[in-house]
């Protein structure tokens, strides 16, 4: 069947927006939407159309497991909320970090039998954990973003200490820039305001290594790799590793 | 609730794996969205399931949103009601036609201004476009309610107003027809 005939393509694309289209037609009109631009356009239109019909349709508000579900389906290893006094515990400890739990207790023991001496030389609650963090300040010197992220973590969490201005359309994009000089290279977006995660493409051990400065865009869409910053930075500041 | 302007700014920032960004979008939308799949499902929890199969989809295909084929509140409601329809019609949830309605949609169902015609004439006023749809006639529009609201298909509507198959579907098409009409007489689309 020709789908792309402007009579049966309209047809389909009302049926397909409202509903009516059923059964294995609609499948197949939506694997044929899928390679076909002009088709997606035709549904899009019928789909604007008819958005204004829910415009009065009541609001539910959707029970808070509905969110929870969503990040633990999404994110199995973010943190959820704590609803005990150990409970955060054992939403830390997932098998794998479980493993790495016993090795490190493991290896400990092992230290204090064999080195007793290293007890007492750091008091361990007063160590923060291996990471690079990131403190960038807007022209007026003022500490505007706070970046952080575990040196083997592949996420790096974002807290705006003041609001950024992002005009509608454009999008807060942040960048490394190397110590040896050499270009920029994008992170991700991040908030205007309150916190965010960015996920990394790499380890920030990989990334950041040889990073000296972070540095914040306005850009008019997200950087991808290569791209370099289109205008001035509006927040700057130095990225250090943590020990 | 976000303007349309601040979800089309957030959706490519969920697309680049945006956790804070995801939230807000869900935030400001799931209360209008499970409106829409609650009016197709007429249960809760199913409506709620579907919800957090759509944002499943939205977290993994944001980067499909393209502003220009359409805005980003119809390309959630799109999502939804995609997942409503499936939902409804599929044989997984044949239970749908079993399932006892739970309270709230009993008291859906009982509330006149709840129903499909009902929800019809107010998003038309909403878009002031009530007098130029008002020379449709009754059961054109209330073929079109029920497609739209309950998700309904061309046989189940003709048995719903008892009319022949052949009909409803040249009333739905007709309704279509004068919605495009009227929208672009308004400059809405």
């Amino acid at each position: 069947m020709n789908y792309l005939l402007p009579e049966r393509l309209e047809r389909l694309s009302r049926e397909y927006a409202l509903g009516t289209l059923a059964g294995p037609a609609r499948r197949r009109f939506e694997r044929v939407l899928r390679q076909t631009p002009v088709g997606m356009r035709a549904v899009g239109a019928w789909q604007e159309r008819l958005g204004g019909l829910a415009g009065a349709v009541p609001s539910m508000q959707p029970s808070e497991s509905v969110w929870r579900r969503l990040e633990e389906r999404l994110f199995p290893s973010a943190r959820v909320a704590p609803r005990g006094p150990l409970q955060w515990l054992w939403g830390v400890l997932s098998v794998r970090a479980l493993g790495g739990v016993l090795a490190g207790v493991f290896l400990c023991v092992a230290l204090l039998r064999f080195q007793p001496g290293l007890i007492g030389m750091e008091p361990e609650s007063d160590v923060l954990p291996q990471s690079y963090v990131g403190l960038l300040i807007d022209a007026a010197g003022k500490p505007t973003l706070l970046a952080s992220s575990k040196r083997h973590g592949r996420l790096m969490t974002v807290k705006l200490l003041q609001p950024v201005a992002i005009p509608p359309g454009s999008v807060a994009q942040l960048w490394a820039l190397p110590k040896d000089g050499s270009a920029a290279f994008p992170v991700g977006v991040v908030p205007g305001s309150g916190t965010g995660t960015v996920a990394l493409a790499d380890t920030s051990e990989k990334l950041f290594f040889n990073v000296s400065r972070l540095a914040v865009s306005i850009e008019a869409a997200p950087a991808k790799a290569g791209d370099k910053p289109s205008g001035d930075f509006v927040l700057s500041g130095h990225c250090v590793k943590l020990w | 609730m976000l303007t349309n302007e601040d979800l089309a700014a957030l959706l490519p920032r969920v697309a680049l794996g945006d956790r804070a960004a995801f939230e807000q979008v869900y935030r400001s939308a799931c209360a209008h969205l499970l409106g829409v799949a609650f009016r197709i499902l007429n249960n809760r929890e199913r409506a709620e399931e579907v919800l957090q199969e759509a944002f499943m989809n939205v977290w993994h295909s944001a980067g499909g949103f393209d502003a220009s084929v359409a805005g980003p509140m119809t390309w959630l409601i799109n999502i939804v009601r995609n997942k409503a329809i499936d939902a409804l019609r599929s044989g997984k949830t044949e239970r749908a036609s079993t399932l006892a309605l739970d309270e709230e949609a009993m008291a859906v169902a009982a509330d006149a201004t709840q129903q499909p015609q009902a929800l019809l004439e107010r998003s038309l006023e909403k878009l002031r476009i009530t007098g130029c749809m008002g020379e449709l006639g009754a059961p054109q529009r209330q073929a079109l309610a029920l497609a739209y609201y309950r998700g309904m298909v061309h046989t189940e509507i003709a048995e719903t107003l008892g009319a022949p198959l052949g009909t409803v579907k040249s009333w739905v098409k007709r309704g279509l027809d004068k919605l495009r009409a009227c929208l672009e007489a308004a400059g809405i689309a």
